[in-house]
C-alpha cells in the first residue's frame, strides 16, 4: 500500500493536481440551473464557448438536432477522458484504459438495441459513444450481422454469449430491449469490477471498489426487477456472477419475489442498499419506470466520488471520482440542452438534474 | 595537521561532515523540488493564477540546499583551526545533522507541497492554510541548522 501511495505521489502528482483544478471548473448545480433558464440552445452554446465543451459545441449549426447536441457534449466528455489517458503513465494508464473499455459494452448494447429496432447504421452512428475502444469499422461489421449470439461472441466474449442466451434479435423490443441493454452494460461493468478486484490494492482498491461494486449489484437488481416486469424466465442465466454487497442470499431473495414490487420492497430493506433505494416501490409505482434506480446509483456514486476528493489524494480513486463527476456533468448538460430545445419548463428541467 | 590514523584524524571527520551536509541537503532539496514541481506545474496548467503562489514549495525546498551549503562552508573554514578529534567529530555531527534533517524535510516539503498545490488548484482560497504544513516541514530543517551551527562554532 505504501509503495502504491509513493508511486502515485512521485508519478501521478502532476495529473492529480490537474484533476483537482479541473474539478473546480465542473458545472455546479446553480450554473446548470442558470443554463436551464436560457431561451435557446444557441444561447447555452454561447455561454459554454469558453469551457471544455466549447470546441465541440461551437461546431454545431443553429439548427442542430438534440442528438447532434448530445453527441457534441459527449465528445467534450470524451476529450477530457482522452486527455487524462494521454497524460497518465504505468498502472494509472492501464486503469484509465480499463475504464474506457467499459464504453465498449455501452456501444455494443446500443448497437444491439438499434439493430433490433430496425434502425439504420447511420442512425446508430450519430448516438454512438465516442469513448469506445472498438473501431467504427468493427462496429459496422457487427451491425451487418443478424444473429445476436454471433454479435455477442465477436463483440464480447463467451460470458456475454451465455448471458444473452434465450434472446434473439427478432424479439427485442420495449422492456425486453432494456433488459438486453442492462445485461450487456452489466457485462461491461463486471469487467471493470474484476480488474479493480484483482489488480488494485490498498487505498486504490478501497476507493474504487465501492463505485464499481455498486454498479454491478445495481445492474443485477435491475436485471431481476425488469425480468419480473416482463415475466422473463431463466433470469439466473442473465445475471452477473460477481457481486459486492448484494450477495447470493440477497439475490436468491430477490429471485423468489413474486413480482417487481415485492423485489423492490426486498431491496429497500437490504442492509446496504436499503438507504440508497429507500421507498423504491413507491418511486416505481409513481413513475412506472426503473430509471429511478439508475438515478439512485448515480447519486450514490457521486457521493462516493465527493468523499474520495475529500480524502487522501494519492490514489487512482481520485481519477475514477473525477470521471464519475465529469460523466454526470455531461449527462446533466445534455439534459439541459435537450430540455431547453424541447421547450421544457425550467422546474421540470431542474428535476432532471442529478447532483452530488 | 598530518594524520597517521584516519579514525582519529579531526580533518578527516570534519571534511566528511562538510561533504555530508552539502550532499544530503542537496538530495533533500532535489526530492522536495522533484516531488512538488510536477504538482505545481499541473496546478498551473489548470489555474495559472495560483502557480506563482504555489512556487513557495520549490523555494522552501531550495533553501534546504542553502542551509546545507552554509554548514558545509563553515565546516571547511573551521578545519584549519582543528586540533582535537572532538572538534572533528563535532563538525561531522553537524554535517550529519544538517544533511539528514534536510533529507527528511525535503521529502516532507515535496509531499506537503504537492498536496498544497493540488488543493490550491481546486480551491484557491485554501492556500493560506495549506501552506502551514509546508512551513512546519521547513522548520524541521531550521532546528537542524541551529544545532549544526552551534556544533560547528563550538569545534576546536
Amino acid at each position: 500500500m505504501v509503495s502504491d501511495t509513493l508511486l502515485h505521489l512521485l508519478r501521478d502528482n502532476y495529473l492529480i493536481a490537474r484533476l483537482r483544478g479541473k474539478r473546480s471548473k465542473l458545472l455546479e448545480r446553480q450554473q446548470l440551473i442558470a443554463l436551464s433558464e436560457a431561451k435557446s440552445q444557441t444561447e447555452i452554446i454561447g455561454l459554454l464557448a469558453e469551457g471544455p465543451y466549447g470546441p465541440e459545441l461551437s461546431k454545431l449549426g443553429a439548427e442542430s438536432s438534440t442528438i447532434e447536441t448530445e453527441r457534441a457534449v459527449r465528445l467534450g466528455f470524451a476529450d477530457s477522458v482522452m486527455g487524462l489517458i494521454r497524460a497518465s503513465q504505468g498502472d494509472t494508464h492501464d486503469f484509465l484504459v480499463q475504464y474506457r473499455e467499459r464504453f465498449d459494452a455501452y456501444s455494443l448494447a446500443g448497437l444491439v438495441v438499434f439493430k433490433a429496432q430496425g434502425k439504420t447504421w447511420e442512425e446508430y452512428l450519430t448516438t454512438r459513444l465516442p469513448l469506445s475502444l472498438m473501431k467504427e469499422q468493427e462496429l459496422h461489421r457487427l451491425y451487418s450481422l443478424d444473429d445476436l449470439s454471433t454479435i455477442a461472441r465477436q463483440g464480447g466474449d463467451r460470458h456475454l454469449v451465455g448471458r444473452l442466451k434465450g434472446f434473439s434479435m427478432t424479439d427485442i423490443e420495449g422492456e425486453k430491449a432494456s433488459l438486453v441493454r442492462d445485461v450487456i452494460n452489466g457485462w461491461g461493468e463486471e469487467r471493470l469490477y474484476k480488474y479493480m478486484d484483482k489488480k488494485l490494492s490498498g487505498l486504490d482498491r478501497g476507493n474504487c471498489l465501492p463505485i464499481a461494486g455498486s454498479a454491478i449489484d445495481i445492474a443485477n437488481l435491475t436485471i431481476i426487477v425488469r425480468s419480473k416486469i416482463i415475466g422473463a424466465s431463466g433470469v439466473k442465466d442473465h445475471l452477473i456472477p460477481s457481486h459486492w454487497k448484494l450477495n447470493q442470499r440477497a439475490i436468491d431473495q430477490l429471485l423468489t419475489a413474486a413480482d417487481a414490487t415485492q423485489a423492490l420492497d426486498a431491496v429497500a430493506s437490504h442492509e446496504y442498499y436499503g438507504r440508497i433505494l429507500s421507498g423504491a416501490r413507491q418511486k416505481y409505482e409513481e413513475s412506472e419506470s426503473l430509471s429511478f434506480i439508475e438515478v439512485a446509483l448515480r447519486r450514490y456514486q457521486l457521493d462516493l466520488s465527493r468523499r474520495i476528493f475529500l480524502g487522501f489524494p494519492y490514489s487512482v480513486g481520485i481519477m475514477l471520482a473525477f470521471l464519475i463527476l465529469k460523466e454526470n456533468e455531461a449527462r446533466n448538460l445534455a439534459a439541459v440542452l435537450a430540455g431547453v430545445s424541447a421547450g421544457l419548463p425550467t422546474d421540470d428541467l431542474r428535476s432532471l438534474l442529478v447532483r452530488e | 595537521m598530518v594524520c597517521t590514523d584516519l579514525a582519529t584524524c579531526p580533518t578527516f571527520w570534519a571534511s566528511l561532515g562538510a561533504g555530508l551536509s552539502v550532499l544530503l541537503s542537496a538530495i533533500g532539496a532535489g526530492l522536495g523540488i522533484g516531488i512538488s514541481g510536477p504538482a505545481i506545474a499541473g496546478a498551473g496548467v489548470e489555474r495559472p493564477e495560483v502557480m506563482l503562489k504555489t512556487f513557495i514549495a520549490t523555494i522552501l525546498a531550495e533553501a534546504l540546499a542553502i542551509y546545507g551549503l552554509v554548514v558545509g562552508l563553515l565546516s571547511i573554514f573551521a578545519i584549519p583551526g582543528l586540533t582535537t578529534i572532538e572538534g572533528g567529530t563535532r563538525i561531522f555531527a553537524a554535517g550529519l545533522t544538517m544533511g539528514a534533517a534536510s533529507l527528511g524535510a525535503g521529502f516532507g516539503i515535496g509531499a506537503a507541497g504537492s498536496a498544497m498545490a493540488s488543493a490550491t488548484a481546486e480551491k484557491p482560497d485554501i492556500f493560506s492554510r495549506a501552506v502551514i504544513s509546508l512551513i512546519l516541514a521547513e522548520a524541521l530543517a531550521i532546528y537542524a541548522l541551529v544545532t549544526a551551527l552551534l556544533l560547528v562554532f563550538g569545534a576546536k
